[in-house]
């Protein structure tokens, strides 16, 4: 149970004041237009979604997860950073490619890249699914807020989920994608300070830098240091194998699409920015930072296992970063430690209930119900299905509970693994066709679930490690996709050469360029990029 | 399992009837 002082009481609802009103305060800008309401203007500097993507991919769970893993394994654990590595190579690949479609959203993707009845059902299909998806992690970080406010302040959990969530709803209904980005900018400021401070407070706590490394040596835990500790290739604790597969996945990752399930929040500020230059450096910029963040993190987690060493409970350990700031700061910083545990929540929380909405509403609304839609009427529907978001994720919310770790499991396997190389081979291989991607996705839901949950349920299967099932998972789909994509015809040429011309794609797109060739369509790439650049500029 | 699946699939399978329907509308 955490005391607050009156000077706590002060930081934490000046804090809320100052986000709700800088977030309200960009009502006139969102409410101008669907293209301001989802995507602010596409006007951004690049240091706007630079600190959004910071701000967005920095959750209250994360930094549960991450002391979960430090705590357990030392600085092996670091290495879970590299799921943010795939931005290193997306930032000047994938994403500049992505922001000269002009696309709104990865699902308008589907129907600029593939043609016919294929792109229109997997553009409703990844809609859809993009609602659901969106519902499900803005329920997750809400109940680990209410499961931080449970353990802080004795509160039922479903107090934390509902009170703050709401609070978030108010600037992401009333001003949109305008004012989720405002308030990340002073969210993310706030966060990074508290996240440097909270380690340096740590680490005097335990002693010092040397007198943490003497003591976990003390605790005859040398492995902890030692981030390349393996214990065979696929066996034990600290298998190479993962190592391996937690490179390789993001690397080649970076050179598609939806690849990892962060991609889309990235799509959205990609298509914020102004230009591609900017779209390029808010990915990488905004990963780097994620990178920093985690290594400072480690420095709180392991002062945390030396002062608590013998904890077993993962779901005690796990609060190890939110334990060292209320546990060690003086009254008075601890209610600004909430304020930026709410930083941390807040910009989260209203990212994903934006971008759900706007699967909703560009994609479902705009595209499918209501084509000829007003920018009022994409506007309003924005705000209801911000509204619906939010309701979806009080739903899933107060499902997941205390399980937060069963949960976890459902939502690893459930989206994306069998559609890893799919999701690359869409933009490097101009004969991989729609129905190709289509069968991937929906042979992707069936087959994960017979791997992770149905076959070793009746013992046909082993259980196996969550790095052997990506690998299973990726062979398996394969085995339907391949078969469709040569069973079925091409793309329709046209719209092949238009994505060519219009956004680039590397690899391989022999006969699509050398058509466009013939027809006298190839422009250098600069005025390609100029071109999106002015039509962007239009749009917004 | 049952309930997030189900939950997901309703979502995903909605999708894809309302761009069958636009897609059949529109040919």
């Amino acid at each position: 149970m955490v005391h607050f002082s009156g000077l706590d009481y002060f930081w934490s609802i000046a804090y809320i004041l100052l986000t709700v009103f800088s977030g309200v305060l960009f009502y006139r800008l969102g409410k101008r237009s669907g293209a301001d309401f989802f995507l602010a203007g596409r006007g951004l500097p690049w240091w706007l979604p630079a600190t959004s993507n910071f701000a967005t991919h920095t959750a209250t769970d994360t930094p549960m997860w991450f002391s979960g893993w430090v705590y357990r394994s030392g600085m092996y654990g670091i290495w879970g950073s590299l799921f943010a590595g795939w931005c290193a190579i997306s930032a000047f690949v994938s994403t500049r490619i992505f922001r000269r479609s002009l696309a709104s959203t990865q699902a308008e993707w589907q129907t600029l890249r593939f043609s016919g009845l294929p792109a229109e059902l997997m553009r409703g299909w990844m809609a859809g699914w993009q609602v659901a998806l969106n519902m499900f992690i803005a329920g997750w970080v809400g109940i680990a807020m209410g499961n931080v406010c449970a353990w802080a302040f004795n509160w039922p959990i479903w107090y934390g989920l509902v009170i703050f969530s709401t609070l978030c709803a108010i600037y992401a209904m009333t001003s949109g994608f305008w004012g989720v980005i405002i308030a990340d900018v002073q969210q993310g400021i706030t966060m990074l300070f508290i996240i440097i401070l909270v380690s340096i407070w740590a680490a005097m706590a335990a002693g010092g830098p040397t007198a943490i490394v003497e003591k976990i040596q003390a605790l005859n835990r040398p492995e902890m240091l030692n981030p390349f500790h393996f214990t065979g290739f696929v066996t034990g604790d600290y298998p190479l194998l993962w190592l391996i597969t937690m490179i390789i996945v993001p690397f080649f990752g970076g050179f598609g699409m939806a690849t990892h399930s962060d991609w889309f929040v990235e799509a959205q500020r990609i298509q914020s920015a102004d230009t591609i230059k900017s779209a390029s450096y808010s990915i990488w910029s905004g990963a780097a930072a994620v990178i920093v963040r985690n290594s400072i993190w480690v420095i709180a987690v392991l002062a945390f296992f030396v002062l608590n060493p013998y904890m077993t409970d993962e779901s005690q350990y796990q609060l190890a970063w939110f334990r060292m700031g209320f546990e060690y700061f003086p009254p008075g910083l601890v209610g600004f430690f909430f304020a930026a545990i709410l930083a941390i929540h807040f910009s989260t929380v209203s990212g994903i209930l934006n971008l759900g909405a706007m699967y909703a509403t560009r994609d479902l609304y705009n595209h499918y119900i209501n084509p000829k839609a007003t920018d009022k009427q994409i506007v309003r529907m924005g705000r209801l299905w911000t509204l619906l978001v939010l309701l979806g994720s009080f739903f899933f919310g107060m499902m997941i509970g205390k399980d937060v770790t069963k949960w976890l499991f459902f939502a690893l396997w459930l989206m994306t693994a069998g559609t890893w190389l799919p999701n690359i081979l869409q933009v490097i291989w101009w004969r991989f066709n729609g129905w190709g991607y289509l069968s991937a996705w929906v042979a992707n839901l069936g087959i994960c679930w017979l791997v992770v949950w149905i076959l070793p349920a009746f013992g046909i299967l082993p259980d196996l490690k969550d790095f052997q099932q990506f690998w299973l998972l990726m062979v398996l789909v394969a085995l339907v996709y391949l078969p469709v994509t040569f069973l079925t015809k091409p793309d329709d040429m046209d719209r092949l050469v238009k994505v060519y011309v219009q956004t680039r794609p590397i690899g391989f797109w022999g006969p699509v360029r050398r058509e466009a060739e013939r027809r006298g369509l190839l422009q250098k790439k600069e005025e390609i990029d100029l071109r999106a650049e002015q039509e962007a500029r239009k749009e917004g | 399992v049952v309930i997030g699946m189900t939950v997901i699939y309703f979502f995903s399978l909605s999708g894809l009837i309302f761009a069958y329907i636009y897609y059949k509308k529109n040919k």
